[in-house]
């Protein structure tokens, strides 16, 4: 009955880590999103420049683990008179990660609408931004959902990571809790509980966003 | 007088248009011209080159060289075209595709009245307006906060045509715009193109369809291997052609 009585104790911490966690979700989601539709449009730009740089930042973001760029924005950027906060660098650092990996997602759905709609745009007078704007990214972004929803549910399991840069998100308010009372066992298995009862119901979410979405198709 | 001199207004002018896909011509140097009014049907087995020389004529393709006219708008082959010119040609130029192509995440009025607001500067409710009298011409108007998808084949090549003719064009390119539809819901489809035709609208037509290349066209030009065969009048191609080659087509087309 002792994790009964350690949960009961402890979940009040853990549910303020858990809102910790998803406050870092958000943010991070908020700015790697649009930074990823940005990479992606780069990426598929007419402009040579503007392609190898988007390219170059994308291999950048995803060759590099998380945890890497996360320690380097936290304990590497002070070195170079940048000081942030611990929220801020892992927003940051699980953003460009974020970026990277999602602007390959979006460039795929943005490849996946037909052709032949962009040369009857094009046979129609209308220019290269309209297209983007009004046939290629709502159909592109849409079909992007489903597996950027997927994406979503690994950056909130991500930001256990800022645990490492003493963030008091849901992971390290367990692993703080576990090295004072040592009942690891139980406050872990509380954490991971409560993760999962945010990823079971967001899957189903997805699932069923993308069955709405396929409607009109 | 007057009406000669209408007539004889060029609409589509191509000189000596060349257009290679790596080591593959698929347009030889072909030279053709179109009249104003005048309704052309392309026919010719398939490889001939016939949709891409459709297709330059509003640049989808852009020529490798020779020269291309519309509405006296000139743009030449081999230097860099720029987007105004590009623009100012096309606006001219209305084109229905094979495959319908419509924006199937926008209504089928939105459809219709999105190029008008974006192309024109038109108001959405003068392209509202514009919109729902070419779907009631076209026998579609209870069609219009549908989406694309909810019609049928036939239903959305009408609905791409109105969406071409919202622009007012001048000109009009069909690409084989009944071969993906089943032979009865082409025929809805091909009646909108003779009341158009009927009206005086400049045609060019890629088709397979040889009645309706016989009943409808002015003329009817004959391709194969990139090159035009033989060009004229439909009851002298059809019944007396000049050439081996067009005989050997029609004989596989007609006799079927």
């Amino acid at each position: 009955m002792t994790f009964f009585n350690d949960w009961v104790e402890y979940f009040p911490d853990l549910l303020g880590g858990l809102g910790v966690s998803l406050q870092l979700t958000l943010v991070t989601l908020l700015m790697g999103l649009p930074a990823g539709l940005v990479l992606a449009l780069g990426a598929g730009s007419k402009n040579r420049i503007v392609r190898v740089v988007s390219i170059g930042v994308i291999e950048v973001g995803r060759g590099t683990p998380a945890l890497v760029v996360l320690q380097l924005f936290y304990f590497g950027l002070p070195s170079a008179g940048m000081t942030l906060t611990s929220f801020v660098a892992a927003s940051l650092a699980l953003a460009f990660t974020t970026a990277a990996y999602t602007s390959e997602i979006i460039r795929g759905g943005l490849q996946a609408v037909p052709n032949g709609e962009v040369e009857a745009a094009h046979a129609l007078g209308m220019g290269r931004g309209d297209i983007l704007r009004f046939v290629v990214i709502p159909q592109g972004v849409r079909i992007a959902i489903p597996p950027l929803m997927g994406f979503a549910i690994m950056v909130f399991q991500a930001t256990s990571l800022a645990y490492t840069i003493a963030m008091p998100e849901l992971m390290s308010q367990a692993y703080s809790i576990g090295s004072i009372t040592f009942r690891y066992l139980s406050i872990l298995t509380l954490a991971g509980l409560m993760y999962a009862l945010i990823t079971i119901p967001a899957s189903s979410l997805s699932n069923f966003v993308e069955h709405r979405l396929a409607r009109h198709r | 007088m007057h009406e000669d001199a209408e007539q004889d207004r060029t609409a589509i002018s191509l000189e000596s248009v060349v257009k290679r896909y790596g080591d593959h011509t698929v347009i030889n140097d072909v030279s053709l011209s179109v009249r104003e009014g005048e309704v052309i049907a392309i026919i010719g087995p398939s490889g001939a080159g016939k949709s891409t020389l459709l297709r330059c004529i509003n640049l989808l393709e852009v020529p490798d060289s020779g020269r291309v006219t519309v509405e006296g708008n000139h743009v030449d082959a081999g230097i860099q075209i720029s987007h105004k010119d590009l623009v100012r040609l096309r606006r001219n130029v209305g084109m229905v595709f094979q495959s319908f192509n419509l924006f199937p995440h926008m209504t089928v009025l939105r459809n219709i009245s999105l190029p008008q607001e974006r192309v024109l500067g038109r108001s959405r409710q003068e392209a509202d307006a514009r919109s729902m009298k070419l779907l009631e011409r076209v026998g579609l108007a209870d069609k219009a906060q549908q989406y694309p998808s909810r019609c049928s084949g036939g239903q959305q090549q009408r609905i791409a045509i109105a969406r071409a003719l919202a622009l007012d064009p001048h000109v009009m390119l069909f690409d084989e715009p009944t071969s993906a539809l089943d032979p009865e819901v082409g025929l809805e489809v091909l009646a909108v193109m003779r009341e158009l035709a009927a009206e005086g609208m400049t045609m060019v037509v890629v088709t397979h369809e040889m009645q309706f290349a016989k009943d409808v066209s002015d003329r009817v030009v004959v391709m194969a291997e990139g090159a035009i065969l033989e060009e004229g009048d439909p009851a002298d191609v059809f019944t007396a052609p000049t050439m081996d080659r067009t005989r050997q087509f029609l004989r596989a087309v007609l006799e079927r």
